[in-house]
Formats: C-alpha cells, structure tokens, sequence
C-alpha cells in the first residue's frame, strides 16, 4: 500500500458537503483501507481511523496505544485544545490503572437504575419546557427552548449544580469544544469551570443536598480517597459532557424527525419504537468529531500500514458508524437496523459513562416533542439552520420551528 | 451456557444491564456488574452474548456456549 508523503496528507479538518453527512473524504478513504493519513495544525502527521473493526481493535489495545492527553505526543485538532489536554487532570484523559481508580468514584452514581429512576423527573422537565414554548407561542428557536435547558436541568438535578448558572456552563463546554477559540479563551474558560466546582464542593460540604456531588463528597472526598481539586476537575468534565453532547443530539433528533413525516407518524402511533430511533440517531449523527485520540506507543502495523511510534490517532465514530461492512446503506435512517453496535458512547475503558443518562434524556425529550408539538415544523428553510461546522461537537446552533 | 464476569475490568458503562437485565446488574456501591445468573437458559443466551460482544471492557466470558441450541 502507499502512503501519501507528509506534505500531501490533507489537513484536519475537512469540511461536510452534506449537513447529515461526516465529510466526503472519510467514505473515500474507508473504501480503500482502516486508515487515512492526515496533517495536523502544526504540521505534524497523524492518522483517522475510519473503520468499525479497527477502532474497536485500537480503543481495547491500552498496551500499544495510550490514551492519556498529558502524553507529549497526544494529538489535538486546534492548539487551544493542545493546552487543555495537558491540563486535563480528570480521568478521560488517564490510562489505567489511574483510570479506573478515579471512574470507579463515579459509577454507582450513573448505573443503568439511577437512570432509570429519573427517568419520570425527566418527563416532568420536558413538560415543562413545552408548557412554556407553547405558552410563548411560535415561532421559536428550538435550540435555545428546549435543546438547551432540557440537559442543564436534568444535571442541576442529578449533579446539584444550580440551573441560574447553566449558560455559565454551556459557556465553557463550548470555549473547549470549539475548532476557532483562542487557546488563551480555551485555558481560561477550563480552568473558571474547574474553580466554579471547587466552590460548589466547599458549599455542598457546608449543605449537603441529595444529588451526585454531595454523595462523592460524604463517600469518597470525606475519608480522604479522594481529594476536592480532583473532584473538581472531574466534575467540571462530567458538566462539560452532560450539557453539550444532549444538547446537540436533541437539536440534531429534532430535525431529523422534522424532516421525515413518515417516520414521525411511525413513532407516534408506536411510541414503543422511540428507543430504537434514538439508537439510530445516534449513529447516525455521532456528534463527537474527533475523539477518542490515541497516541502509538510502539510502531504497530495495521491492515498494511505502519502506524510509528509517537504518532497520534483519531478515532472518527461517525465514520465508524457509517462502515459499510457492518451497517447496510449506512447514509439512510432505518430505526429497523441492528444499532447495537454503534460506537457514538466510544468504545475500551473510557466508553461514555453518561450514555445512559443520555438515553433516557433523548428517549422522553423525543416522545414529548412526539406527543404535544405533533405540527412541529421548521419555520425557515434548511438553508438557515446554522449547523455546527465550526465545533469539535457536532450539531445545529439554531432551529427556528413553528407548530 | 455458563457466564463468568471479570469486576477488575468493569467500568461500569451498564452495557449488560441494558441489554440482559435478567443476568447481569450493578452493585449499589460500587456500580460494576454483578452477576444474577450464571446459568443463562436458551431463550436469554443470544442477550447474553450481545452484551459479551458490547461490553466495551471485555469483562465478560461466556463458556460452554452452543449458538445453535
């Protein structure tokens, strides 16, 4: 096999022709081998891995690649996320045996019961964000309505930090998953949410309240297993990944629904098959771009290719999830698919330990959406919507809907 | 169909719970996979064998597995 010189590597990222689509270039390159050869914003190469087989090889192989972000080589698609992966101290960005020591603090509290529990909670904050669209009248940004506020309250009310302070948040999940900040806004904004949960633990600590942080404080931070910078840092993580990544899959659900009558009416009149058109939409939108990265820590051959030590890899889930080898037609939505195989949560040690949440947060948010706005429609054409070309976390930053 | 579950590798993702509730849970404290039962019958093998095929750190081991019966 060839591989391209350095030179000719095109640059990371590429640009989507279709909205709905990943970029044309990784279906190219997918068609031709598990790997394609990329050139990073500083120069240097590096490798999207575009096939389901490999990525899954790759993300279980934690003695050739290591997924620790403080490692010299870990590859980044901006140089502003370069200087919040160095500061990553939560464990997404360890290697075991760290990794597990610090997730396992967390576990319990995301366990498929928990989430299930809060499930009717779920359905009462959805109900009330429709109560005050349709009290406000159309039209609306859907974005800002519902795909927004919908996970903020869903984590003031699982994670315990207030709602008043949701934009706040929102406003630092972003500085860090966009691709045009300034690194200097990146390490800024990283560091403002990491000292505004340090003084959410000091106030949790004062008045304990029945939510996750004040049970990892009594059960791990109080016998000292745990110390509250760390807590801090993992807890501004899980706030940065309970708010963006819903968000972008209830905008992104929102509009696929809109744009297929019959699947809507298919979903209305069996509610039953909400669960299975959120597992397709979420393999068909994997709104994560450009993780999980690895870095070789050997020179290790792949499908013909040798991948040299110190070089980093990017895992494309949505490309993954688009192989056609284990996802027939993979381009069109068919809620009739075998999905299970998706790789939108990721896939080894660090697979998504919020993805239940986000399950059942999509699953409600879709039947409510389903059963009280069923005339939801886009209020402007498709050519308006503002999709999120300029994020490393895919979706649509704008939705005017009428109903 | 005999299921062993390996805790030391657990992350806690609740693959399994999801997909073979009657077989696998999660411990209250700690979150990682405890197993119901280690005898799945025929009718719950092929869940029990997705959710060895999901489990994203391979903490799953199924012997004795005959996919045919």
């Amino acid at each position: 096999m060839q591989i391209a010189p350095e030179s000719h590597a095109p640059k990371l990222p590429f640009a989507r022709t279709c909205p709905f689509d990943p970029p044309p270039q990784y279906a190219v390159a997918r068609a031709l081998g598990p790997l394609l050869a990329v050139t990073l914003w500083n120069g240097k190469r590096a490798w999207v891995v575009m096939r389901h087989a490999e990525i899954r090889a790759i993300l279980m192989d934690e003695r050739r690649f290591s997924g620790r972000m403080g490692h010299p080589d870990f590859p980044s698609v901006t140089a502003a996320r370069v200087a919040v992966d160095r500061n990553e101290r939560a464990f997404v960005g360890m290697d075991n045996p760290l990794h597990d020591r610090y997730r396992r603090f967390f576990t319990r509290e995301f366990s498929v019961r928990r989430m299930q529990a809060l499930i009717p909670q779920m359905q009462v904050l959805a109900d009330g964000l429709i109560d005050e669209l349709l009290a406000e009248g159309p039209p609306a940004d859907l974005v800002a309505t519902l795909a927004v506020k919908y996970p903020s309250l869903v984590m003031a009310e699982l994670f315990g930090s207030p709602y008043a302070d949701h934009l706040f948040i929102i406003g630092c999940a972003v500085a860090r998953h966009g691709l045009t900040q300034s690194t200097a806004e990146a390490e800024t904004k990283a560091r403002e949410l990491a000292a505004y949960v340090r003084r959410l633990i000091d106030s949790k600590e004062e008045n304990p309240a029945d939510d996750m942080l004040s049970r990892v404080i009594a059960l791990h931070v109080k016998p000292g297993d745990l110390s509250r910078d760390d807590l801090a840092e993992i807890g501004a993580m899980i706030l940065r990944a309970g708010h963006d990544t819903t968000t972008n899959m209830i905008g992104m659900g929102s509009l696929l629904l809109m744009r297929d009558a019959v699947l809507r009416a298919r979903l209305t009149a069996e509610p039953k098959l909400i669960e299975a058109a959120v597992e397709e939409f979420l393999r068909f939108v994997a709104p994560v771009q450009f993780s999980p990265r690895r870095v070789a820590l050997e020179d290790v051959e792949i499908a013909g290719v040798t991948v040299k030590k110190g070089e980093g890899l990017f895992m494309s889930l949505p490309s993954a999830n688009r192989d056609e080898r284990l996802f027939a037609c993979p381009d069109r939505i068919d809620i009739e698919r075998d999905t299970s195989q998706h790789l939108t949560f990721g896939y080894g040690i660090h697979q998504c330990l919020g993805q239940m949440l986000a399950r059942y947060e999509l699953q409600v948010m879709i039947a409510a959406i389903l059963k009280r706005l069923p005339s939801l429609r886009l209020a402007v054409p498709l050519e308006e919507i503002r999709f999120k070309d300029d994020m490393q976390i895919y979706g649509v930053h704008n939705l005017p809907v009428t109903w | 169909m005999k299921v062993l579950i390996d805790r030391a590798r657990c992350v806690g993702a609740g693959q399994c719970v999801r997909v073979a509730p009657e077989v696998f849970d999660q411990d209250e404290k700690d979150g990682l996979v405890v197993l119901i039962d280690a005898q799945a019958g025929a009718e719950i093998a092929p869940f029990v064998r997705k959710a060895a095929q999901l489990c994203p750190a391979q903490a799953i081991l199924i012997v004795g597995d005959n996919p045919r019966v």
